[in-house]
């Protein structure tokens, strides 16, 4: 049963546990089971579009412009519902499809148009995010205020519960189980990693990989309209500068995760439990009396050591596995 | 003439011919924008970057990325503001600042090389340690009240042309003739347009792409100089999201990110025509909270149009090789 778990999965989740133990240690207030599990919201869109960024990375590519759709999602719920006057459901629908708009541009001129990954989702970041203050800038709303007066119903999306479970850690499981479904259980999932693997010899053996490429670019950038929709009914306000500074946790999450960011490696089960660490440590450190500001260097330090000797690197891994070899050959 | 038409067909050129583009369309509009005081002060405006793009531009041609390049400068602008503010002697901060470009650089050369890390994730990764290391370091706070003689080492003019702006030019011609002309220059292009054939060459492959790392480092912690000078004051969020502009000035410049491609004086361009737009948006009564989309909408124009033209030439390449082949095999 146990080496049916992938190790890396292993360590993590022996991490989660040991940070719950020092954590603990330091403040016994971080036990307490309603603490742990509203301390998702404030991850839970890093996560989900970690899910979603971990199929795109896996592909051979990276998505950075997460964080401005986020940005740009929040602003078009916010206008739709509160200034132009649609239906508050309607107007989600509207948004998240708008992230989707955003993934597949950058899809498309990533695929068909041969450019690298990196640039696009560059130039997708300073465009998005420029979209959304021009919305915000043309439709008279406070840049610092933004859009406020949502109704109840909004805002239960990301603080209400079910049956004592907080919203957000319902919307993680869900997300979670869709990206599972979709990249370990699918065909579709499959033609992901062969791409990522091999790009020619996933096209030769008759994978489409250009719409595959596309699709997760899709994906993800839909995966960020839910985080901005999530953040914006968590927050209570429409901006357009949410998740600025998202981008460092959603890589770092993505690559702690054991995802290879050359491609073809990795999982969501991965991603999940790293971004649960990176959760747990900042409501952690906060409680331990620690600035936010020095949360940096914790996941800066990880994510160095983490790569470095923890076996997600496969030079490294090789190496142990030389080094070990020749000392069972030396002890028979 | 053959010298002139191989001018006209450089990526960089056309880099050019889109910057002067932009300022004759804007002082079409507006006449204020093409006075020598405007291009001066447009010119000022873009120096810190134009050093981050140098610095970046050695990495980038390795093939390998730097964004630790923002939490570079800010720290050095925070150590350097509190030397100045101290008193200290603006060599003694010159040296400062040196010193922590290359150590930067060094343990990002070092996460490369030994522990075999990707530059990505390891600039990454020193990009939020460095920010804490200056949060630490300036204790959340403000560097303020940097004595005025600092400030005013931005405004010397020379020939009615800023200082700084002279220095800064000739290191970037001086980069630039070192990569294109000095055999050890050239190394950087080999390793990151063949790794492979850099390392039969007997390239020191490894050396080099640790110099290069330094190289940036210096750069970004030089950069984090002017920025003490030019605004005066350091804030601890200093040159935050800078690394991304800055590696989209590379590649409006045509610097490749795939390594091997491109020149530190098209990425200086790139930069110029980055914060120009800032300023052209000015002359021009456009809302200001329009620039982001404009900068955003004209990098993907520009690789995808970049992209097509190498891709076209690729294939005509190919054809001609291909005729050269029928035509030797019916000889």
């Amino acid at each position: 049963m146990l080496n049916k778990i992938p190790k890396w999965n292993l360590t993590l989740f022996i991490l989660i546990v040991v940070e719950m133990i020092v954590f603990g240690m330091m403040n016994p207030r971080f036990w307490n089971v309603t603490i742990l599990l509203n301390s998702f919201n404030d991850f839970v869109a890093i996560a989900i579009i970690g899910f979603f960024v971990t199929l795109v990375v896996i592909t051979g590519g990276i998505d950075i412009s997460g964080v401005s759709i986020i940005g740009l999602t929040s602003v078009i719920t916010g206008l739709l519902s509160q200034v132009v006057g649609i239906n508050i459901w309607v107007s989600i629908i509207c948004a998240i499809l708008v992230g989707g708009l955003c993934g597949f541009l950058n899809g498309v001129l990533i695929a068909y148009g041969r450019v690298q990954a990196m640039i696009i989702t560059l130039g997708g970041m300073l465009l998005y995010s420029g979209i959304a203050i021009v919305l915000v800038g043309v439709s008279d709303v406070s840049t610092y205020e933004g859009i406020s007066g949502f109704s109840e119903g909004f805002s239960w999306i990301a603080n209400g519960e079910v049956m004592g479970i907080p919203n957000a850690v319902i919307l993680f499981i869900i997300m979670f189980i869709i990206a599972y479904i979709l990249l370990h259980r699918t065909k579709y999932g499959r033609y992901i990693y062969l791409t990522g693997i091999n790009q020619n010899t996933a096209e030769y053996s008759g994978i489409d990989t250009k719409k595959i490429i596309t699709s997760t670019y899709v994906l993800s950038g839909l995966s960020a309209g839910i985080a901005g929709v999530v953040l914006t009914s968590y927050l209570g306000s429409a901006r357009s500068d949410y998740g600025a500074e998202y981008l460092m946790p959603i890589l770092t999450v993505v690559v702690l995760g054991g995802t290879l960011i050359t491609g073809g490696k990795g999982g969501v089960v991965g991603t999940a439990l790293a971004s649960i660490i990176l959760g747990f440590m900042q409501i952690g450190l906060q409680m331990a009396g620690v600035s936010t500001q020095y949360i940096g260097l914790a996941t800066g330090g990880l994510l160095i050591v983490s790569v470095a000797f923890l076996g997600i690197n496969p030079d490294f891994r090789f190496n142990v596995k030389r080094i070990i070899t020749q000392k069972q050959n030396n002890g028979g | 003439m053959t010298r002139f038409s191989k001018i006209i067909k450089q990526r960089e050129f056309r880099t050019f011919i889109f910057l002067i583009l932009l300022f004759v369309v804007v002082g079409f509009i507006n006449t204020d924008y093409l006075s020598l005081q405007n291009i001066d002060k447009s010119l000022k405006s873009s120096l810190i970057y134009i050093v981050l793009t140098v610095g970046m531009t050695f990495v980038l041609l390795t093939g390998n990325l730097d964004i630790s390049i923002g939490g570079t400068l800010g720290l050095s602008a925070a150590v350097c503001g509190t030397i100045l503010r101290d008193g200290g002697n603006i060599f003694l901060a010159v040296l400062a600042a040196i010193g922590i470009g290359a150590f930067i650089g060094l343990i990002n050369g070092f996460g490369l090389i030994k522990l075999k890390i990707s530059s990505f994730i390891m600039t990454l990764a020193l990009l939020s340690i460095t920010r804490v290391v200056q949060v630490i370091y300036t204790d959340g706070k403000w560097v303020e009240n940097i004595p005025a003689n600092v400030k005013e080492l931005s405004k010397i003019d020379i020939f009615g042309v800023n200082l700084l702006s002279i220095i800064v030019i000739v290191g970037v011609i001086f980069a630039q003739v070192y990569l294109s002309k000095n055999s050890k220059g050239r190394y950087y292009t080999a390793i990151g347009d063949n790794v492979d054939g850099a390392i039969s060459l007997g390239i020191p492959v490894k050396r080099y792409i640790a110099y290069s790392f330094v190289i940036s480092g210096i750069c970004a912690s030089l950069a984090g100089l002017i920025f003490v000078s030019q605004i005066g004051f350091v804030s601890t969020n200093a040159g935050v999201g800078i690394e991304l502009t800055v590696i989209a000035a590379c590649v409006l410049g045509g610097v490749s990110l795939a390594g091997g491609i491109g020149t530190v004086v098209g990425a200086a361009l790139g930069a110029i025509i980055l914060t120009s737009i800032n300023s052209a948006l000015v002359f021009m009564k456009v809302p200001a909270f329009w620039n982001d989309t404009i900068s955003g909408a004209l990098l993907i124009i520009i690789v995808v149009i970049d992209a097509l033209l190498a891709f076209n030439a690729n294939k005509k390449a190919k054809k001609v090789r291909l005729n050269a082949r029928v035509l030797q095999k019916e000889a």
